[in-house]
């Protein structure tokens, strides 16, 4: 579901709707639809030798899941948990298998609905993040969200 | 588990065979002239009869052999098979089918009665064979049996009292019934009546007496042997017992009425009367025998075949329940309501038996396996010309099934690589003076948390020279490269390396040795490889246990806990001052070895500074023995092994985790690793030093 996204149609305005994230001072919406649920913080165990974006395991209902950082992915400084903080678990296919993966959301704000309409085509200037983890930048409450490919990220 | 898998399997297959050969009887039945039948009714006779010699069975294969040979007459077309035929044929695949099922109960008589009537079939005097035979044979068999029966029906009625102290002076009743049943097939029944309520019952006082039929031909001396030092404490009848004999009931007014109603008609009504409705093999009076017939009619319930993803959402869901199970024991363990402990012990004790029957219907000997390369080596060796005994050993060593299903194939092909390159010709062989016949050893044997599987031969050995050429050859190493050999062996596993001149049907593609690797490196197993020069070659896999729940040792490093599998420890000590003194050197003294350690929080990347007094676990796989050092042991752990995410794939130094009893995530140590990271220090030290 995230090839045809890039290339939307300017009469066909196709709505999308995200689960609205915050990560330091930027917003993020996830796809709902990759969405499993957003839980409270939960104690994590540290995985010696992992990748630094993947840090740890934490328990969700039974499963094992693996705890992603996006603010390491996009270079944004690590903050304490705050009162705000949640985990979104997304489900996202890796190497053809469905993965669960836990995410660091500094704050979760609403489920809404982004439109392609409002696509920004130019990565704002100044910051220094892979292209290919961004599906697209779009506008949202005349705010710049992010639309982030997760596959790319997890990978 | 007293009996051999192997049996067991054996049991499995013939099973299925006589199934075989009972369905083509059938349809015989229908289409006689169908060849296909034939062939495939005498496959699984043949098979049946060779399983069975080399089971031991050898009152199956005797009995097969004969059938086999008369059947033969039917295969080459002699004698059509008529519906005669095939009802005698149809009861002696029943009695096949116990002589499988209870080999000591089933009498030779009615084999033979079989037999004469398959012969009359058979028999070239014999002009008329379809006609000239009555149908089946029933009724000369149960003559037969019946005057059996009477010979057999020879053995003893005995009624036990022992007084009620009698467990204070250290004696069990039990004993004693053990070493009655070893005299021949006993039945016993407990008479219970004298229980008193459980507010009156002193747990060392014995109540219980018991009634025992005893079918052997045993003396009465050799049952007052048995009761020799009690005797004086206790009160024993015993009393013959004859065909005529009349129930129980009238010899002991207490027995009948009063045992439990499910108990009693078995007690009292043993097959004695010749009367009983049942077929002729149960005139016999022996009250095992009954069973069995019985679990022989139930037979189709024994096994139930389940697909394999059943069984794998079982383990799911019995390890979720062990989780939870452990959150309500610690909850449990702070409560101060007596019932929720109860409760909580309860479900552990559940859980507990429910998790080791699920691993159990898991598990399966690898012996199933190993029975299906004797057919292959026998016929590759007849392919080859070259004569090769199969030698096998550790067959009841049991694997996960999915780790038994993986195995197959990796074996086919070191077996074929054996036979085919391994083993020389015969004439070579003879010139460098050894046994004409080749020998082919597999050997399966668990060790520690690793299950090691052997394929040796005593062959030729690997010709290191020419595989050194060939790697050359394909540029793999520099020609004049110093390599040991070992690392020359290696490129045996290279995809695409084959030293064999000739291409055969068989090996010598190049491809297999590299798909064996592969497929045991997915298993997270390795392999081994030695070889002598004239004297053959070892390739040993080493195959993790990678059974769904594990007992495990929770260790706690820095702020973390984390499972090491139990079947890998071998024992825990402290890390002494002066082993932390002599930290550089990395090797701690246990009773004389030095044994290279690990600080674990060193790997684990612990932050917090470490405890006073480090504790060493122990741990080996194999031969190879290290030791893990961490701040604390905290005790056993009943760990559901969980994978990690492919996210987390690029980690080998842990084998999977766990969720603990307070829902956090424990990561499991894969010992193998930890091994293999301390040798290299090891190694690496010594290269320090000798440098």
């Amino acid at each position: 579901m995230t090839g045809q996204a890039e290339h939307a149609s300017a009469d066909h305005a196709r709505i999308l709707q995200v689960v609205m994230i915050g990560l330091g001072d930027e917003k993020f919406a996830l796809d709902a639809a990759i969405v499993r649920e957003i839980i409270d913080p939960v104690p994590v165990t540290k995985v010696a030798g992992a990748k630094p974006f993947v840090p740890s395991i934490i328990n969700v209902r039974g499963n094992i899941v693996p705890l992603a950082d996006l603010r390491l992915r996009f270079g944004m400084p690590l903050t304490d948990a705050s009162a705000d903080t949640r985990i979104v678990v997304i489900e996202i296919p890796i190497d053809d298998e469905p993965v669960l993966v836990g995410l660091i959301a500094d704050k979760v704000y609403e489920v809404t609905e982004i439109s392609h309409a409002d696509t920004q085509q130019t990565p704002r200037v100044g910051v220094n993040w892979k292209p290919e983890f961004i599906r697209f930048i779009t506008k949202w409450r005349d705010e710049f969200v992010i639309v982030p490919n997760m596959e790319r990220i997890l990978h | 588990m007293s009996k051999p898998d192997w049996t067991q399997a054996f049991r499995l297959e013939a099973t299925e065979l006589l199934e075989t050969l009972e369905g083509a009887l059938l349809d015989l039945c229908e289409r006689p002239d169908d060849r296909d039948l034939v062939d495939s009714a005498f496959r699984a006779l043949h098979t049946i009869k060779g399983s069975g010699a080399m089971f031991g069975f050898e009152r199956v294969a005797a009995f097969t052999h004969e059938f086999e040979t008369a059947f033969d007459k039917v295969r080459k077309g002699e004698i059509s098979p008529t519906r005669e035929l095939i009802t005698v044929a149809l009861s002696a695949k029943d009695y096949i089918r116990s002589l499988i099922e209870s080999p000591d109960g089933t009498d030779a008589i009615i084999g033979d009665a079989i037999l004469d009537d398959l012969r009359k079939f058979v028999a070239p005097a014999e002009p008329h064979e379809a006609s000239a035979v009555p149908p089946p044979s029933a009724p000369p068999v149960a003559a037969a049996a019946a005057a059996e029966s009477g010979a057999a029906a020879v053995g003893w009625r005995l009624h036990l009292e022992f007084e009620s102290h009698i467990l204070r002076n250290g004696s069990n009743p039990l004993n004693f019934l053990d070493d009655l049943s070893k005299l021949g097939p006993c039945f016993a029944v407990a008479l219970t009546d004298e229980i008193p309520l459980l507010d009156a019952l002193d747990p060392e006082e014995c109540y219980l007496k018991w009634d025992v039929t005893l079918h052997s031909d045993c003396s009465r001396e050799v049952i007052d042997d048995i009761f020799m030092f009690v005797i004086d404490e206790m009160v024993l009848s015993v009393t013959p017992l004859a065909q005529s004999e009349l129930p129980a009931a009238d010899q002991h007014p207490t027995t009948a009425p009063d045992v439990n109603v499910s108990t009693a008609p078995a007690a009292t009504a043993p097959s004695r009367s010749p009367a009983s409705h049942s077929p002729p093999s149960i005139s016999s009076p022996s009250e095992p025998r009954r069973d069995e017939q019985k679990r022989g009619d139930d037979r189709a319930t024994a096994t139930v075949r389940v697909q394999a993803r059943r069984l794998d959402e079982m383990m799911d869901r019995v390890g979720e329940l062990v989780i939870a199970q452990a959150r309500l024991s610690q909850l449990a363990a702070t409560s101060s309501d007596p019932s929720v402990k109860l409760i909580a012990e309860e479900i552990e004790r559940l859980a507990g038996s429910l998790r080791d029957t699920t691993m159990g219907a898991r598990m399966v000997p690898i012996g199933s396996v190993f029975g299906r390369f004797r057919r292959l080596v026998h016929d590759l060796s007849l392919e080859l010309s070259k004569p090769v005994d199969l030698v096998t050993s550790g067959e009841d060593t049991e694997l996960d099934k999915t780790m038994i299903e993986c195995l197959a194939d990796p074996l086919v092909h070191l077996i074929r690589n054996a036979i085919d390159h391994g083993i020389e010709a015969t004439a070579a062989r003879v010139a460098a003076g050894k046994t004409e016949k080749g020998r082919i050893e597999l050997h399966a044997v668990h060790s520690g948390a690793q299950v090691l599987v052997t394929v040796r031969d005593n062959g030729a050995g690997l010709n290191t020279a020419r595989i050194r050429a060939k790697a050359e050859e394909q540029g793999l190493i520099a020609p004049g490269a110093e390599l040991p050999d070992a690392d020359i062996h290696q490129f045996m596993f290279h995809p695409g390396f084959s030293t064999a001149q000739t291409i055969s049907a068989l090996s010598g593609r190049g491809v297999g040795m590299d798909v064996v690797k592969r497929t045991i490196e997915t298993m997270r197993g390795s392999i081994d490889l030695s070889t002598r020069p004239g004297e053959g070659t070892t390739v040993t896999l080493r195959l993790p246990l990678t059974l769904a729940i594990i007992e495990g040792l929770l260790i706690r490093v820095g702020e973390a806990r984390y499972i090491i599998p139990l079947s890998a420890v071998e024992e825990c000590v402290e890390l002494t001052a002066e082993d932390q003194r002599a930290r550089g050197r990395h090797f701690l003294n246990i009773r004389g070895d030095l044994v290279p350690y690990l600080m674990l929080r060193d790997i684990l990347q612990s932050t917090v500074s470490p405890d006073t007094y480090q504790k060493t676990i122990i741990v080996s796989t194999g031969e190879t023995r290290v030791g893990l050092v961490a701040d604390q042991i905290i005790g056993n752990h009943q760990t559901v092994i969980k994978s990690l995410s492919k996210l987390h794939s690029d980690v080998t130094i842990f084998s999977g985790a766990t969720i603990l009893g307070d829902g956090t995530a424990a990561l499991i140590l894969d010992v193998a690793q930890l091994v293999g990271l301390a040798q290299a220090h090891a190694d690496k030290h010594h290269l320090n030093e000798a440098a």
